[in-house]
């Protein structure tokens, strides 16, 4: 008899796998690719994050798996003064816990696929066309490598499929979804003159860019960037093309260590959207966790720490209670709802800062930042991605706050 | 690669590659290595004609992992390879030791002459010579100092493992290193053999002056080895005296097997079943 289904061998669905068979349950994880391979997602990991991952049991993964700290955030952009550049020290936000951990997100899904099969989880690679349907007896097949269709009858599925939300469609739970910009990365080596304890997030021209070094000379590049340029990063030549969007003005040496790297893993591009569900992300029999159960805008960098809050959250009330129906997980759906929509909020006013180009938005950012270097408080969104959610001042999350922001600046 | 398997002594469980058929050869891997060092090495042996036994030394790899820092002393290292041959009724085999494992074969050739045929050594010269390091030998093993923290594991691990990577650098096998060391009680186990052996306590501990080596000797060192010395290795020839040959490898680092792989297997074909030991002194048994 098996307890629990988990669709989908993510971050949210591997740990939640990992939790829950060394809590003694049965458990069967479903993954869609073959073996583990760069997939180019999420690959950044805010302090609270990793407290999550303690208390998942799961922090060796992200070591073992090649996750590496980075200390400080340079704030280069277009809008700042070359020598008012900040060195934001990011080690000291949570006690015992260092700076945020950036990785390479497939070898650490691995490690924790691995670890839950060590405690007693049965791990199915290559499960294709996989249908869940919901009720007080759910139910889940799927397609596996030698083709055949399998099915499983667990007391409850756990939907942990992205941004895909292919158990959410089908069981019924609908998203309200925006995109606000485009979004591209690619993994790079021989960033050898690149500090390796420094990340760098910033706009200039048509471009935000992110740099997270791995270590070894390894950095994950993400570029944000408007609807406009949807193909320009695509086709013959992308890569290059992405590589020389960091020849910026405001990186040291004209972002030369970037743009001199070499590619080191599939380049991808995608639409940024975000999805807050319309009603709570659950039914009879299933529960959605991770990206699939609503998301903020990958801008913010909190979807790996949520996806494992979720895990968490969710695992603890399916290891302390026997009860396993709707009601049961009130308190998720609440916790959850309460974080999503501080995580929308916050990644709104970020992208509106950050990812919209052109003069009046570069103005706009100059007096934001201003304002944001004359009185401290006003730095109160960029709180959110180091600390949980609910630990950042309500304040924060005013429309008041957000207009003052804006119009001060206007 | 087959299947490792599992041999029980000495109160642990060693595992084991076991491969090919003739004369045996013995590779004993280092820090923070297993047998899976080899791997480049065992199909030129076993292809040359050669039995291949690897362990993964207590507290590495597959075997088992006392959290004692007693259980790593080097006599009872050595001890685990002879219970080992014994059990497989291995009477002279080949012993090839790298790191850690060539300080063990070192010994397990002065402790048990006539239980070696060849021995090869890489990286790590005789004990002998380390019992006086320079002061640069000093400053190059920092690290071994600094193991023996009980703080150690923590400072290691924390923050992703920062330290750790930093030490070790992206040299060898760092990734898998990194895999295996993150494993219950592994830490631990590879930092207990610095502590067991390496701790200014054990410096101060009386040495014997160390039996001779008959079997005849090979030295292999690299010149990229940011931890070890060339005078550890080129000067260990005056502890052997069997017939003592010593081979620099250009252009590679520490992980000499795996940076210059069919150099290596090169060298220990050809030097494996080619000398004649020095014959021991035979003084003649008392007879009750």
């Amino acid at each position: 008899m098996t307890d629990v289904v988990i669709v989908g061998g993510g971050i949210a669905g591997a740990s939640a796998a990992c939790k829950l068979a060394a809590g003694g349950l049965s458990v069967v994880l479903l993954e869609k690719q073959e073996s583990y391979n760069d997939l180019v997602r999420g690959e950044w990991l805010a302090p609270w994050g990793i407290r999550e991952a303690q208390r998942l049991g799961v922090y060796d993964c992200f070591g073992a798996g090649g996750a590496w700290e980075i200390r400080e955030w340079m704030t280069w952009d277009e809008a700042v003064d070359p020598h008012e550049v900040e060195a934001v020290d990011m080690t000291r936000f949570i006690p015992g816990i260092g700076g945020p951990y950036s990785f390479p997100h497939h070898q650490v899904c691995e490690l924790m696929a691995a670890q839950a099969a060590d405690s007693g989880a049965t791990l199915i690679m290559d499960a294709a066309k996989i249908e869940v349907t919901a009720g007080p007896s759910p139910s889940v097949t799927y397609t596996n490598s030698e083709g055949r269709r399998e099915e499983i009858r667990p007391r409850i599925v756990l939907g942990a499929t992205g941004r895909g939300c292919t158990v959410g469609r089908q069981v019924g739970i609908t998203m309200s979804n925006h995109m606000h910009h485009w979004g591209g990365g690619v993994m790079v080596e021989g960033l050898d003159d690149w500090p390796a304890d420094v990340q760098a997030m910033g706009t200039e021209g048509d471009v935000m860019f992110m740099v997270f070094p791995q270590g070894y000379g390894r950095a994950r590049l993400y570029l944000n960037f408007g609807t406009k340029d949807s193909r320009k990063y695509r086709g013959p030549g992308a890569m290059d093309r992405f590589l020389k969007a960091f020849e910026l003005e405001c990186l040291p040496d004209r972002g030369r260590a970037v743009v001199e790297s070499r590619q080191a893993g599939p380049l991808s591009v995608w639409p940024s959207v975000s999805s807050v569900p319309e009603g709570p992300p659950l039914t009879e029999g299933v529960v959605l966790i991770g990206d699939e159960a609503g998301n903020a805008d990958t801008v913010l960098g909190t979807g790996l720490s949520c996806a494992m809050r979720d895990s968490r959250t969710v695992c603890e009330i399916l290891l302390d209670s026997d009860d396993w129906s709707p009601p049961v997980f009130e308190p998720y759906v609440k916790e959850r709802e309460f974080r999503l929509s501080r995580l929308d909020f916050g990644a709104q006013i970020i992208s509106r800062l950050h990812v919209e180009f052109g003069p009046a938005a570069v103005e706009r950012r100059r007096r934001v930042r201003k304002l944001m270097a004359k009185n401290f408080a006003a730095q109160v969104t960029g709180l959110l991605n180091m600390v949980a959610p609910e630990e950042v001042p309500e304040f924060g999350f005013s429309e008041f706050f957000a207009e003052r922001l804006f119009r001060e600046s206007a | 690669m087959t299947e490792k398997k599992i041999i029980h002594v000495n109160d642990v469980d060693i595992a084991y590659v076991d491969e090919g058929e003739g004369e045996t050869v013995i590779l004993l891997h280092g820090f923070p290595d297993s047998s899976y060092l080899w791997r480049h090495q065992i199909p030129a042996l076993v292809e040359g004609g050669f039995r291949v036994i690897a362990p993964d030394l207590r507290g590495f790899g597959d075997s088992s992992k006392p959290q004692e820092i007693e259980a790593y002393t080097m006599q009872t290292i050595v001890n685990d390879i002879v219970a080992m041959t014994i059990q497989l009724g291995i009477k002279r085999p080949h012993v090839v030791g790298h790191d850690w494992g060539a300080a063990i074969a070192w010994m397990y050739a002065f402790l048990m002459p006539r239980r070696i045929d060849h021995l090869a050594v890489l990286s790590v010269g005789h004990p002998g010579v380390f019992s006086y390091p320079t002061l640069e030998q000093r400053a190059a093993s920092w690290y071994m100092l600094f193991y023996q923290s009980p703080a150690a594991e923590e400072l290691l691990k924390r923050n992703g493992w920062r330290l750790w990577k930093e030490i070790m650098g992206r040299e060898g096998d760092y990734d898998r290193h990194l895999r295996d060391m993150a494993r219950p009680g592994a830490l631990t186990a590879g930092l207990n053999w610095y502590r067991a052996n390496r701790s200014p306590e054990a410096e101060l501990r009386h040495q014997r002056p160390f039996p001779p080596i008959y079997a005849p000797t090979l030295g292999i060192w690299s010149t990229e080895d940011k931890a070890l010395l060339e005078e550890g290795m080129a000067n260990s020839g005056k502890f052997v005296k069997g017939p003592w040959r010593y081979e620099r490898v250009e252009d590679a680092g520490h992980y000499i097997p795996l940076d210059a792989p069919e150099t290596v297997s090169k060298l220990l074909l050809g030097f494996l079943g080619t000398e004649q030991p020095a014959e021991p002194e035979r003084r003649p048994r008392r007879r009750l």
